[in-house]
């Protein structure tokens, strides 16, 4: 984890052209895999596969891109995924409840970004290492949901509200068209904005950061509550796709989330990273599970696959930024 | 107060039956996870036949998931709390196994609910076999497709019992109807998100997919939205009975879901343990026939769990395979 | 992580009354007074013996903690160890050769997570996340997804036998602890592991070769990993693809609740024994009390961010 200490304090701009090089290798590794996978089977390089593709990366892009932000401040959001099973239960229940999919919607938002805020807090004010207060968080979050399910499941919502999930438009899923908003909005966020960059200093040199003014506190809960809300966009549109919400539904994602964010070049130690970045992450981790599918991988060796390419893109990552 | 007054109301019928004490005696109940709506219907079992009786039942569910040193803890746990009966469900029905020896050597008596233990002492077994459960669902499928097209298997979470053997069944079936052709088996964990994911992919390299076979019914409902989002038909089969599945059978969207009711388990069960602690007859063995609900035998399943009831002993002891 | 970095003034973290030594004397007394048996000397051995296989790898995960690392595969490095050791011990009838096949397995994980992050300079959360993956995989492929089962009954032994009437996991668990405090601060590797998390560049300008040690702490860990596998298959006498699947993050959350911190090789080994320590007795005084599963669950993460919470006011304090 030494080479964060490579990246300069909050100066990031001076780093653009390294950061386009390594753009650059990110793809190359994502290329690489689209190519053997074209190469492996007919059926990947179709129109149909490549939209599939991104709309199954969309709902972990969305996770992944909060975590992003918390990750560039140097800390870590372990309670996304649960975040996810309680927001959308909550938003399940409220649209069965009043009908209403924008009071729904507002719920699952809310409940997102209420955790967030709360994890923003912990971490902030009350100075608890970020990886334990979202770890115990993601605790007290499974804890609630579990005893507010009871194990039952609840499902069928109005063909509308399943718009936003499994709907399109001009022939593209809607939920690309929100992936592709909210990486347009986080990239010109991050970079071109003074927040943005100050997200970037806190987490490059925090006390550097703190000499020259920067609210730390302030912009530390707003990352944690813009991961937080992050999630509650996830599970709307997990709700709207799979129709249905229960309550280990986020379980299975906030590890690939984490992944996608680290094959995105960010660091753990905090100021290297982008946006776009976690989006090639997620990209690289949706086509390997596709590619196992369309390819019939034994699914004893699914895993170690996984793993392994894991590795590989990380390292293919690394060996670009020791070059440039 | 409230308490009281159930006592009261249940206590004639306790007292009548053997004059034991029914305030005393405490069934601890053990399940394998929170999560899946499967042992939610055994609890509520259990519940309910405790209720009927006069006793009080405590359960033990591991925090995570089917874990196997978790329940092995929590049965080392309750062995110091002493409960007058024990009704359990092995997270693993061969690694649980010194768990029951302990059990066995506290002299607390056990019944043994839904997958056979590989050892250890019981009252009584109630169950049903996953084997057979997913030969009878998959021969319903391949007979409604008139013996012929193309399948494919979601498979569960690999290593677990019930996943071991609802596929090996689904494969037994596949083999007596030769013109079916298996054109994958892929795993999507249990999991609602995966089902959909693994099908939308499998459905870029197999342009005609006739059944799907599902392990249980997240993954097959996930696969029903994955072929309406692409506006593709096939005939789709879950297994566990879940009240969403049912939903799905009478919507039309789903064929059948294999059940071995988990109510009525966790009803057998813990009636036999509170009768052979008042020393009455029981029987040793229950297995229940796989029963595939479908559009034709829905009406049954078709209401909450809370107000059904536990059959009366006779009638178990017509179903049960093995008396004393 | 830099959440530390925030407060400059933050001091060294000192071993005097810090979260998880009030939050574990909090409980004792709680489930003392609340829950019958809880005092009686065959549960408090339950919770000892209960608590021994997560201190086994909590251990090497202080250390791999203080040099600002991480082991997300341990858990599943455990699985295939036991799993690897069962069919040993099933084809040969030998525990030794089991062990040592166990062993192998850890060691060979271990080098392979210290190359990857001490040698190709790959972040360790990655790093192990990649073969945590290939583990689960290998545990999967070598077991088919089965049960290792057919063990003979003296290997339940090591779990459950007893020796001057102590039982076994108990001894071994105070015989590793003594060995890594002692290894920690009295021995030259433990003066170096200090160094590696804070201050890496003071021991390359002493001309200390680093990065073979960093591989070493992480094979540590990876053969603590094979030794959890025997007592973990003693326990089931069997051997099981998905057993220990997680416990990596019991682990950390042991470790940090110890006072460990993520940073600047900030660690206390007693501490993560006193972590171990409180989180098995929160879960078996929760289960004498027979507290719903979904409240213990939910319990579980409030101690952890009381313990972080407390030390946090008391640093914040001074």
């Amino acid at each position: 984890m030494s080479i964060a200490s490579n990246a300069s304090a909050g100066a990031p701009r001076i780093h653009l052209s390294q950061d386009m090089q390594q753009i650059i290798y990110r793809l190359l590794a994502a290329g690489l895999l689209c190519l053997a996978l074209s190469l492996a089977t007919d059926a990947f390089l179709t129109s149909n596969n490549i939209l599939n593709v991104l709309r199954q990366a969309s709902l972990l892009f969305f996770l992944a891109s909060g975590l992003t932000l918390v990750i560039l401040t140097g800390g870590l959001d372990l309670s996304v995924g649960a975040n996810i099973g309680l927001s959308a239960c909550l938003a399940a229940t409220v649209i069965k409840a009043t009908g209403s999919p924008i009071l729904g919607t507002l719920t699952g938002l809310a409940t997102g970004c209420v955790i967030g805020i709360c994890n923003g807090l912990m971490v902030a004010k009350l100075r608890i290492p970020s990886f334990i207060a979202t770890y115990g968080m993601l605790w007290v979050l499974h804890g609630i949901t579990y005893y507010y399910m009871a194990g039952e499941t609840i499902h069928g919502f109005p063909p509308g509200f399943r718009q936003i999930g499994s709907g399109h438009f001009l022939g593209i899923p809607i939920p690309v068209y929100l992936m592709v908003g909210f990486l347009v909005a986080g990239t010109v966020f991050a970079q071109r904005t003074v927040w943005g960059q100050q997200i970037y200093a806190i987490g490059a040199n925090p006390v550097a950061a703190r000499l020259t003014g920067i609210p730390i506190d302030r912009r530390l809960i707003l990352v944690y509550a813009f991961s937080g809300a992050m999630a509650g966009v996830a599970s709307i549109v997990f709700l709207a796709r799979l129709n249905s919400a229960e309550g280990d539904i986020g379980e299975a994602l906030t590890l690939p989330a984490i992944a996608a964010v680290l094959i995105g070049g960010a660091s753990l130690f905090g100021g290297v990273g982008s946006v776009f970045g976690t989006f090639i992450g997620a990209l690289i981790l949706t086509l390997v599970l596709n590619g196992m599918n369309l390819l019939s991988v034994n699914a004893n060796w699914q895993p170690l696959v996984t793993g392994v390419i894991v590795i590989f893109a990380v390292w293919l990552d690394m060996y670009g930024r020791r070059k440039a | 107060m409230s308490n009281f007054k159930i006592l009261a109301a249940a206590l004639p019928f306790a007292v009548m039956a053997t004059g034991a004490m029914a305030a005393d005696e405490t069934i601890a109940v053990f399940t394998k996870n929170q999560t899946n709506p499967y042992f939610q219907t055994v609890r509520v079992g259990a519940d309910a036949a405790a209720k009927s009786m006069g006793a009080k039942v405590v359960h033990y569910i591991p925090t995570k998931p089917d874990s196997i040193p978790e329940q092995l803890s929590q049965i080392e746990d309750v062995i110091v709390k002493k409960p007058s009966a024990i009704v359990f469900v092995p997270v693993d029905y061969k690694a649980m196994v010194p768990g029951v020896e302990q059990i066995n050597d506290a002299k607390i008596p056990v019944v043994n609910v839904t997958d056979r233990s590989a050892g250890g002492k019981f009252l009584a077994f109630v169950g049903a076999d996953d084997y057979s459960l997913g030969l009878e669902t998959a021969r319903y499928l391949l007979k409604e497709m008139g013996g012929k097209g193309n399948v494919v298997i979601l498979e569960g979470v690999k290593g677990s019992l019930t996943n071991v053997d609802r596929v090996r069944g689904f494969n037994d079936a596949l083999k007596e109807f030769k013109d079916v052709k298996l054109l994958a088996s892929q795993p999507a964990n249990y999991q609602r998100l995966q089902g959909l994911q693994v099908m939308e992919n499998l459905m870029q390299s197999h342009p005609q997919i006739d059944g799907i076979l599902a392990a249980n019914d997240a993954m097959a409902v996930g696969a029903i939205e994955a072929l309406d989002g692409a506006n593709r038909k096939a005939k789709v089969v879950g297994i566990n009975g879940t009240k969403e599945a049912v939903d799905a059978i009478k919507a039309n969207k789903l064929l059948a879901t294999g059940d071995y009711n988990g109510f009525l388990q966790g009803c057998i069960g813990t009636m036999a343990a509170i009768r052979a602690l008042r020393n009455e007859t029981i029987v040793t063995e229950v297995v229940l026939k796989p029963t595939v609900v479908n559009a034709s035998n829905y009406q049954p399943y078709d209401r909450p769990l809370e107000s059904r009831a536990c059959p009366s002993w006779s009638e178990v002891e017509a179903i049960s395979t093995k008396t004393n | 992580m830099t959440d530390h970095a925030l407060s400059p003034s933050r001091p060294l973290r000192l071993p005097s009354v810090p979260g998880v030594a009030i939050s574990l004397v909090g409980l004792v007394l709680l489930f003392a007074f609340s829950s019958p048996g809880f005092l009686s000397t065959g549960n408090l051995s339950n919770i000892l013996v209960q608590s021994v296989i997560l201190l086994l790898i909590a251990l090497p995960m202080t250390l791999i903690i203080m040099t600002e690392g991480l082991d997300l595969s341990m858990g599943a490095v455990l699985t295939l160890a036991s799993l690897v050791l069962a069919l040993i011990i099933v084809s040969t009838q030998s525990l030794i050769l089991g062990l040592l096949g166990a062993l192998a397995v850890g060691l060979a994980f271990g080098f392979v997570n210290g190359s990857l992050v001490a040698v190709l300079g790959i972040p360790p959360f990655v790093a192990t996340l990649g073969t945590l993956g290939a583990a689960q995989g290998l545990a999967l492929i070598v077991s088919d997804g089965q049960s290792v089962v057919g063990i003979p009954r003296f290997v339940r032994q090591a779990y459950s036998g007893t020796v001057a009437g102590i039982p076994t996991p108990i001894l071994i668990g105070i015989g590793f602890y003594a060995l890594f405090h002692v290894l920690l601060y009295y021995t030259r590797f433990g003066t170096y592991i200090r160094a590696l998390g804070g201050n890496r560049d003071a021991l390359t300008l002493a001309g200390v070769r680093w990065r073979p040690i960093l591989i070493a702490v992480y094979m540590l860990g990876g053969s603590m990993a094979g030794v959890a596998a025997l007592l973990m298959t003693a326990r089931m006498n069997a051997g099981h693809p998905t057993a220990a699947i997680g416990m990596e993050f019991d682990a950390i959350a042991a470790v940090a609740l110890g006072g460990t911190s993520f940073e600047k090789g900030n660690g206390w080994i007693f501490g993560t024994l006193l972590g171990v320590l409180t989180v098995g007795v929160l879960r078996n005084g929760l289960n004498l009390m027979a507290i719903p599963s979904s409240v213990q669950v939910a319990c579980i993460g409030a101690l952890v961010i009381f313990a972080l919470f407390i030390d946090g006011m008391r640093s914040h304090k001074s």
